[in-house]
């Protein structure tokens, strides 16, 4: 009995100490976060600003340091920061980039699977919490997913008379004769100087990919590369074909960079094109104030190939905590994800920064109800696929990538690329 | 020694500073990558894997791309820095002190831009459908070129924008050594009936000789390392057509993580700049003496 008590005593006093060390932790937390939306003073971290003065309030002798840092740097910075073993405690990033699977297995970030209990975990969509878990772990809080849509100015479809698809759905072949349509001299010079459609091919980014999924292909099956099959070739030459053989995309598809290619659909004064795949946030950006508010827009799928069905590539983004020696740190690090991620934040970037919540109390809140755009993008999600899971993907993506921008700058056949692609590829998958 | 040290101490204390960040940043570094060029880098423990990051730099077609692009770079921007600072400080050398300064300051001026402020002014340039390159072009009715994205020109715009870029520090280093070229030696020539291309032929070139092999050597130098405008302007591309050997290390260690296998090319990059190095000395060194 008195041996039960000794170690009932010494469990309690374990419990106590660890407890109030928990508490008592105090010093500097960083933050890595990138622009969000703007508030009435154009700040972009305003929302950030304002989850640290809470959590700091909350938690006397805690101080939160945020490095304000542009979304198209925040991998490269993370990856020197890896490098230099001198990375943040908590950073808005997910697993499939600048953090990818050797840095899990490296053990670079934390796994939080003991910070989250089964009814929090029920909270989230499975897909959500899919993408942040490597070997059975989760590495990441979900804040937000993502799908890629079309968005389509229809203030170009009436200029040239073209009727928008129904509901936003579509066959290739529709989707071909609207382009085609959409496709004019609108100054009467002789030049053609409207477009249809046009996207770009970057490593890292897949607004096109989806039209390479319609008739049935897939990047990687069972360790194999899957973009030399029928299907995928047939699906990559359609678009290639939109461009060399119908003529509905400018010179610059598949070439031009994300800047330049989303001033072309909706910088006041450019709009030369008419539809353009992009990810949601997009949506936010089309329908906010600014000079890239295009005031009749409307968001479609992408289009129906062989496969009978669009086809999507959907993404999630959350907070992911690095490798933290502390583990009283750890704690409160873990605490403050979490306070990032609550329903009622996921909520608040649901209407006003562009994404879908991971969170199905975030969703029950119905954050879209005066967002008809957001409500139809949220529609996808069920048609979405993820990127493939690969230790390598990012150079295996590097090598698609590369070849892809030679097919479509007219240099290579499809067949041509995607065999070359695959003789690259094998080594990376062996 | 020491005694001489302590003699010269004020000397070594102005040069301290300079050396401690040298040491710091850069001879540090150099020293870690060799080791680390030899190992499978990881966050939490290393593994040595001996010259394995070398064979395989060498069987990596990747690279050998990169390699030949930044050959095609360096075989024309190199010669095309040195001879057009050469041309220009020539001009401005027997200008009047006021216009001499004002042509110095203006050449020099995009020496102190950022190479990246310079290489977005040239991505606008080369920009396919709005770019000042493609609209000159058109006043001669000639069809718009697709620079930075087709294979065949995306390396073109990378050298004619290194190219056009005014090779300022070349220039003043110039005119510092022209300056220096003892007027008597002219006199001499001018008397024996040469003129002034014979002069600079006979008289300035030969004697030119060292700072002509210190750029050739420092542009060799910056032309195998290539990079930002590389970076900025084309991302390497497309396909791999302006892949350069710091913009590959670079993707390898900061991307891909493989910090042995970016080490091992960095190994390669820094013999092949050594061995050049030293041919172009060999070739080109010589006794320089202003005998008046």
């Amino acid at each position: 009995m008195g041996k039960k008590l000794s170690v009932m005593l010494v469990l309690v006093l374990v419990l106590v100490t660890s407890a109030s060390a928990f508490a008592n932790w105090t010093g500097t937390i960083t933050l890595w976060d990138a622009p969000r939306w703007r508030d009435e003073n154009d700040d972009q971290f305003h929302w950030v600003k304002a989850k640290i003065a809470e959590f700091e309030a909350l938690h006397p002798g805690v101080k939160i340091e945020l490095i304000e840092t542009p979304w198209a740097e925040l991998g490269e910075k993370l990856s020197i920061a890896i490098a230099g073993r001198a990375w943040p405690d908590i950073v808005p990033v997910d697993i499939s980039g600048a953090i990818n699977r050797t840095h899990l297995e490296q053990g670079v970030v934390e796994a939080l699977d003991a910070y989250m209990t089964e009814e929090e975990l029920e909270d989230f969509f499975p897909g959500a919490l899919q993408a942040y878990t490597y070997k059975d772990k989760l590495y990441g809080i979900p804040m937000s997913m993502t799908v890629h849509v079309m968005l389509l100015n229809l203030d170009h479809f009436e200029e040239a008379g073209v009727e928008p698809p129904v509901d936003g759905r579509w066959t290739w072949d529709e989707f071909v004769e609207k382009a085609k349509a959409l496709t004019f001299d609108s100054d009467g010079d002789g030049k053609i100087d409207k477009y249809g459609f046009s996207t770009y091919i970057l490593q890292g980014y897949y607004e096109a990919w989806p039209f390479f999924y319609m008739d049935g292909g897939v990047p990687l099956v069972d360790n194999t590369f899957g973009f030399t099959s029928p299907e995928a070739i047939s699906a990559i030459q359609k678009l290639v074909d939109l461009k060399f053989v119908h003529g509905a995309a400018p010179v610059e598809m598949g070439s031009a960079d994300v800047g330049g290619t989303f001033r072309a659909l909706a910088r006041e004064g450019e709009r030369y094109v008419a539809i353009q795949p992009w990810n949601t946030w997009a949506i936010a950006t089309v329908t906010g104030e600014g000079v890239n508010h295009l005031p009749n827009v409307m968001v479609a799928e992408y289009p129906v190939g062989d496969l009978g069905k669009p086809v999507t590539i959907g993404g999630a983004g959350g907070w992911v905590v690095m490798h933290q020696s502390n583990k009283d740190k750890r704690d409160v690090v873990v605490e403050f994800a979490k306070f990032l991620s609550t329903p009622e934040e996921q909520y608040t970037f649901a209407t006003e920064y562009g994404t879908f919540p991971a969170r199905k109390s975030a969703e029950a809140m119905n954050p879209f109800a005066d967002k008809p755009h957001m409500a139809r993008a949220a529609q996808m999600v069920e048609h979405s696929v993820p990127l493939p899971e690969h230790p390598a993907w990012a150079q295996i993506d590097e090598r698609i990538q590369a070849e892809l921008q030679l097919i479509f700058a007219g240099e290579k056949s499809v067949e041509d690329g995607m065999e070359s692609a695959a003789a690259q590829i094998q080594r990376l998958l062996r | 020694m020491f005694k001489r040290i302590w003699k010269a101490r004020s000397g070594y204390l102005f040069i301290l500073p300079k050396y401690i960040l040298f040491t710091i940043f850069v001879l540090i570094p150099i020293i870690w990558s060799v080791f680390v060029s030899f190992q499978e880098y990881r966050v939490f423990g290393t593994e040595w894997v001996g010259l394995l990051n070398f064979q395989d730099v060498f069987h990596d077609d990747l690279f050998w791309t990169a390699v030949g692009n930044t050959l095609r770079y360096a075989v024309i921007v190199m010669p095309s820095s040195v001879i057009s600072a050469l041309i220009l400080a020539s001009l401005i050398n027997p200008l009047k002190r006021g216009a001499q300064t004002f042509f110095r300051a203006s050449f020099y001026l995009p020496t102190v831009a950022s190479s990246v402020v310079i290489s977005m002014v040239w991505r606008w340039i080369f920009q396919t459908r709005f770019g000042l390159a493609n609209y000159f072009l058109s006043l001669f009715g000639a069809e718009p070129i697709n620079w930075l994205h087709s294979s065949a020109w995306a390396m073109r715009s990378v050298i004619i924008m290194a190219v056009l870029t005014p090779p300022g520090m070349g220039i003043i280093l110039y005119l510092a050594a022209m300056a220096s070229i003892p007027e008597s030696l002219y006199e001499a020539a001018t008397i024996d009936g040469a003129n002034r291309f014979v002069q600079w032929w006979k008289i300035t070139l030969p004697l030119l000789k060292p700072t002509t092999l210190y750029l050739m050597i420092v542009s060799t130098i910056g032309s195998f390392q290539v990079f930002d405008q590389v970076m900025l302007m084309t991302q390497g591309g497309p396909g791999y057509a302006t892949t350069t050997i710091v913009h590959r290390i670079y993707n390898v260690a900061f991307r891909d993580f493989q910090f042995g296998y970016a080490g091992a090319m960095s190994m390669f990059l820094f013999v092949a700049i050594i061995t050049l190095a030293l041919i172009q000395s060999k070739v080109l060194s010589g006794d320089v003496e202003y005998k008046g």
